[in-house]
């Protein structure tokens, strides 16, 4: 039994009397006795968890990622958040509202900043998918060691109250029948009209504080990469007809100093767990980090070869280009 | 570095890797210092280990908590062992659980050892008992075989994606086996299913000496067979909501009742550990 392999090690974080578990994917670097040359110049990639998947997210797409970006260069950690996975701790009670309202922040900044002083890190890009992303928005407006951001299918809106049953057995309807389908659209349209009527203004459920926080790291000029599986049913990334369309809210609101990029990928699930979500997102993700924080000499040397997964297709993935670019 | 940590409750918890041929396993070993018995717990494959992990961790912290030594594990290719999922087979998986047994079995000092299997987990526990591993079997919903496993998953996974794909693109699960049937590798959660690992499936079938529970009475070796209710999602399927945590206790604490007379652990034994 060992702690450590060649490619990762296992760890745990206890400071504040919080235990939270994790996996640090190691560099070539780590394993090349170039490590004690590498002071505190290293940037991290961290993944927070999302819920109930663990730290290794649905199809153990985060594990697929790390190692990548890892092999590339760049330190990887994957942590489960308390209450998940391996951590210590029950998940609070109201679970959505905690995450919404940045409950994860305060200790997630804490447990950065332990895990920045342990592998001697200058600072982390942290990555979350779904309410993992809305966690990173949180911590990176709580943390000082946040240098960049990459979320995956984040959501700027808190749930709305439960629809009467008669609603849902409508909606079902709609999704399974042919006429269903038609005056669904009929539908989304008039509410599309009645958005444009009331200007586009945010919807009543939209998550006010976090869209704050947002909009304070982006124009702060923080470098953000917001990456999204297309949606199936719809035929851009753009928010489904009738939707508000946050990504071009929060685009519009980051002002002229404002980083974010925003990449599509075709074929992914919700999760971009998928061959193709995962494929499509670690190449956003890599062209994004290499651009953004690119390794040192220093570091880039230790790497000889390109690292290429398994299932990795040799001509890429079918992504589409950006959709979405503030730059 | 130091991967050994107490939870709240005070039992150690110890995350390692263990090496397998080709692959190193992840685990993590719930010690206790003086245990009055030891448990393997043999979860499910591939997606259903995300979905079920939270209880089967808050389990495990259970036993240890009653004095029962409990490692847990993920297959290679699965979660955060090393390894990648469509090159493995059920042989592999079963190898898995064998040398994880044999660790378990040399720790001293020496205790009664419980293997406990969770889904499909259940039938690699129970092929193992049948090789006389093991002082007692308990099964949480086994299937009768690895390809019942695997299309209940199957349904589960087209049934959702069907939600979320266009009406032109929506499949049904027979269909998904057709290709799978016309040697057409499939992808379920994010997991790559190989026409191989279909067809294999249908040779591991859960043996017949642990399907009944009646069938060990008056053995010194007993056998559990328990079929989880809707009760104990998401343990078993339908899984709940997302943001939804069920109060599992007192499953929990009737199965232990069971583990400690199938074990025949004196109260006092595994009181100590709960004070």
């Amino acid at each position: 039994m060992k702690e450590a392999i060649e490619s990762r090690e296992l760890f745990v974080l206890d400071g504040l009397g919080v235990v939270v578990r994790g996996t640090y994917h190691k560099t070539p670097a780590d394993n090349s006795g170039a490590q004690s040359n590498l002071k505190s110049d290293r940037l991290g990639v961290l993944f927070i968890s999302s819920l109930f998947p663990t730290r290794a997210a649905n199809g153990d797409s985060a594990v697929y990622w790390a190692d990548s970006f890892a092999a590339n260069g760049y330190p990887s950690f994957r942590l489960d958040c308390p209450g998940f996975g391996d951590s210590d701790g029950e998940p609070p009670p109201g679970l959505f509202e905690f995450i919404n309202r940045g409950g994860y922040g305060p200790i997630l900044s804490a447990k950065i900043k332990e895990l920045i002083a342990r592998f001697h890190l200058s600072g982390v890009v942290i990555v979350g998918l779904c309410a993992g992303a809305v966690s990173a928005i949180w911590t990176s407006a709580a943390s000082t060691d946040c240098r960049g951001m990459i979320l995956m299918n984040p959501y700027f809106y808190l749930p709305q109250a439960a629809r009467p049953n008669f609603r849902e057995r409508l909606s079902a309807w709609s999704l399974q029948t042919h006429l269903g389908g038609v005056l669904s659209k009929c539908y989304a349209h008039l509410k599309e009209i009645r958005l444009f009527l009331s200007r586009k203004s945010l919807p009543k459920n939209a998550n006010y504080l976090l869209l704050r926080r947002f909009k304070e790291l982006a124009s702060a000029g923080l470098p953000i990469l917001i990456v999204n599986g297309k949606d199936r049913k719809s035929p851009a990334m753009k928010s489904k007809i009738g939707e508000f369309d946050y990504l071009a809210h929060v685009l519009k609101s980051s002002g002229r100093r404002g980083q974010i990029v925003v990449r599509t990928v075709e074929g992914a699930d919700h999760s971009l767990s998928n061959r193709l979500g995962r494929l499509g997102a670690k190449e956003h993700a890599e062209q994004w980090l290499n651009a953004r924080f690119p390794l040192t000499d220093r570091q880039g040397a230790v790497i000889s070869t390109t690292h290429r997964n398994p299932g990795d297709s040799e001509n890429g993935c079918a992504c589409r280009e950006q959709v979405l670019n503030c730059n | 570095m130091e991967t050994l940590c107490s939870t709240r409750s005070g039992t150690p918890e110890l995350a390692r890797y263990f090496a397998v041929p080709g692959a190193h396993l992840y685990t993590v070993l719930h010690q206790v210092s003086y245990p009055v018995a030891r448990a393997l717990l043999i979860g499910p494959l591939a997606a259903e280990r995300h979905e079920t992990y939270h209880p089967w961790v808050r389990w495990a912290r259970y036993l240890a908590a009653k004095r029962i030594e409990v490692l847990r594990f993920d297959y290679r290719g699965i979660g955060e062992s090393t390894g990648t999922f469509e090159d493995m087979s059920f042989e592999d998986w079963s190898e898995d659980v064998h040398l994880l047994t044999e660790w378990l079995e040399s720790r001293t000092p020496r205790v009664p050892l419980l293997l406990h299997g969770l889904e499909i987990g259940g039938i690699f526990a129970a092929n193992l008992f049948d090789r006389e591993i093991g002082n007692a079997l308990l099964q949480w919903s086994p299937p009768t075989s690895a390809n019942e496993a695997l299309r209940l998953n199957l349904r589960h996974w087209a049934g959702l994606e069907q939600l979320y794909q266009s009406p032109e693109n929506r499949k049904s699960s027979s269909e998904y086996i057709r290709q799978l049937e016309q040697g057409s590798p499939i992808e379920v959660d994010g997991y790559l299913w190989s026409c191989r690992l279909w067809h294999e499936s249908f040779d591991v079938m859960l043996s017949a000496s642990s399907k009944d529970d009646s069938l060990s009475e008056g053995l010194k070796r007993r056998v559990g067979v328990v079929k989880l209710s809707k009760d104990a999602s998401p343990l078993v399927r339908p899984h709940l909501r997302v943001d939804e945590v069920r109060d599992l206790s007192r499953l929990y604490s009737d199965t232990f009742d069971w583990v400690a007379e199938a074990l025949a652990l004196s109260t006092g034994e595994t009181n100590e550990g709960s004070n």
